[in-house]
């Protein structure tokens, strides 16, 4: 994903939506979109999906194969919609971990479960997906929902993720991904570069950051694509399933 | 996506209604973790039922192993749901229970003893005084109701078998199957008894 420049000792560069830059400053673009975004990402969520986004959640708890006593990492969890249904899954003998590598996400998200009582299970993680700060097979479950794509070394990231899992344990990444229609494609990409910045300007003052989401989900990966990354990773057993007509879809690996 | 869809819109309703009785949290506490799949031939559909302690999870899918498994038609599963007396129904002849069911007789009597308090949530609506003034109301209503209905219920029964006789009464019925069921026997028994005679070898002459 990432191309070096020719002929210099230049920085490595990779793209942050449709611009190219270096990849030291891929991250903190990535992390100024998110300071931005982070109050209102939940009713940016409801209104830029129409809630739909609720419904690709629950499909990837219903796959999880989450047990009570397990323990769970949710990476780039955010306001973690995904730990609050782990955490009522592991119940008290298991653990959730929200990982996000953005402060401001991490914030809302911790406030918001407290909030809402959860509590007891679940701990708070600032990480970075490509350097997981935990010890290998230590995950019955690993998950990064609409996360993988704002990774610079996803290769990394999804290495890293291997390491953390127990044998047999399972990664789950949820993401945008490719529609399978060319029709649903068109509508999609007129959704996306047009109302999209503009729920943005006018929810969140900040039409920027969802062009920057728009680019992003074009530069990721699309389904086979990413399968075989995961394969090349390490995992076995690496199926996807489209939701919305391939606008998003739930990859599934398992470590051997 | 239709399926999730639904399922999340029934377990939302479902949950509200339970969170009307103060007692389900605790009751549903120790089988919070237990997963329940329920088969249906006919319409060929698979729901897993996951109690939690603020309710139920439903899911289409569900990877972890099921605790308990019930297979029965769409109309017992109905049934199963309305009735009052469910465990009558689980014990019915085309209901098939695998594993723990204990975890489902238990679930199901929580959901049989369910005492909502209708008048709880009417008061946060309207008020504690229209709300107990309705609510009384309404169950002297429904009391009337039900004893009309079951009044009807037993005059259409006494007029249909007694009067018109446009059908048998129910004792007069299950006379009449038992006797069924005895000539059925006693048919079996004599064809069970032709069908060896046949079979025996012919024995020679002995003259």
């Amino acid at each position: 994903m990432n191309e070096p420049r020719e002929g210099s000792n230049a920085e490595p560069t990779t793209h942050f939506g449709y611009q190219r830059v270096p990849e030291s400053q891929k991250a903190r673009k990535v992390a100024e979109v998110f300071h931005s975004v982070a109050a209102k990402y939940d009713l940016m969520n409801d209104l830029m999906s129409g809630g739909i986004h609720r419904l690709w959640k629950r499909f990837t708890i219903e796959l999880s194969g989450v047990r009570p006593g397990n323990r769970v990492l949710d990476i780039a969890g955010g306001t973690g919609d995904l730990t609050r249904q782990f955490s009522r899954l592991v119940g008290p003998s298991g653990e959730v971990v929200l990982a996000d590598i953005n402060a401001s996400m991490l914030k809302v998200g911790r406030d918001k479960l407290l909030d809402s009582g959860v509590a007891g299970n679940v701990s708070f993680v600032q990480a970075d997906a490509e350097k997981l700060p935990f010890p290998d097979n230590h995950f019955d479950c690993v998950t990064i929902a609409f996360g993988l794509r704002n990774v610079t070394h996803k290769e990394d990231a999804l290495r890293s993720m291997l390491r953390v899992l127990k044998p047999g344990g399972r990664l789950l990444v949820l993401e945008f991904s490719k529609p399978t229609s060319s029709l649903l494609s068109k509508a999609y990409d007129a959704y996306s570069f047009t109302l999209l910045p503009l729920m943005g300007k006018l929810v969140t003052n900040d039409a920027d950051s969802y062009r920057y989401l728009a680019e992003s989900i074009r530069m990721h990966p699309d389904q086979e694509t990413l399968k075989a990354m995961m394969v090349d990773a390490g995992f076995e057993r690496v199926t996807y399933h489209n939701m919305t007509g391939g606008i998003v879809a739930l990859h599934r690996g398992i470590k051997p | 996506m239709l399926t999730q869809a639904v399922l999340a819109g029934v377990e939302a309703g479902l949950n509200r209604v339970l969170r009307l009785d103060a007692s389900v949290p605790a009751r549903l506490a120790p089988l919070a973790g237990r997963v329940i799949a329920v088969d249906c031939p006919a319409p060929a559909v698979q729901l897993f039922v996951l109690p939690e302690v603020d309710g139920l999870r439903l899911a289409a899918h569900w990877e972890a192993p099921a605790d308990c498994r019930l297979r029965a038609p769409a109309t017992s599963l109905l049934r199963l749901a309305v009735s009052r007396d469910k465990t009558s129904i689980l014990h019915g002849p085309e209901v098939e229970l695998e594993g723990d069911s204990g975890l489902l007789l238990e679930l199901a009597g929580i959901l049989q003893d369910l005492e909502l308090d209708w008048e709880y949530e009417l008061a946060r609506w309207l008020g504690p005084l229209p709300a107990a003034l309705l609510g009384g109301h309404l169950r002297l209503r429904a009391r009337w109701a039900l004893d009309g209905l079951d009044s009807l219920r037993q005059s259409l029964a006494d007029y249909l078998s007694e009067e018109s006789r446009s059908l048998v009464g129910r004792q007069e019925a299950e006379a009449r199957f038992a006797e069924l069921d005895d000539l059925k026997l006693a048919l079996d028994r004599l064809e069970a008894r032709v069908e060896r005679l046949s079979s025996t070898p012919a024995s020679d002459d002995p003259a």
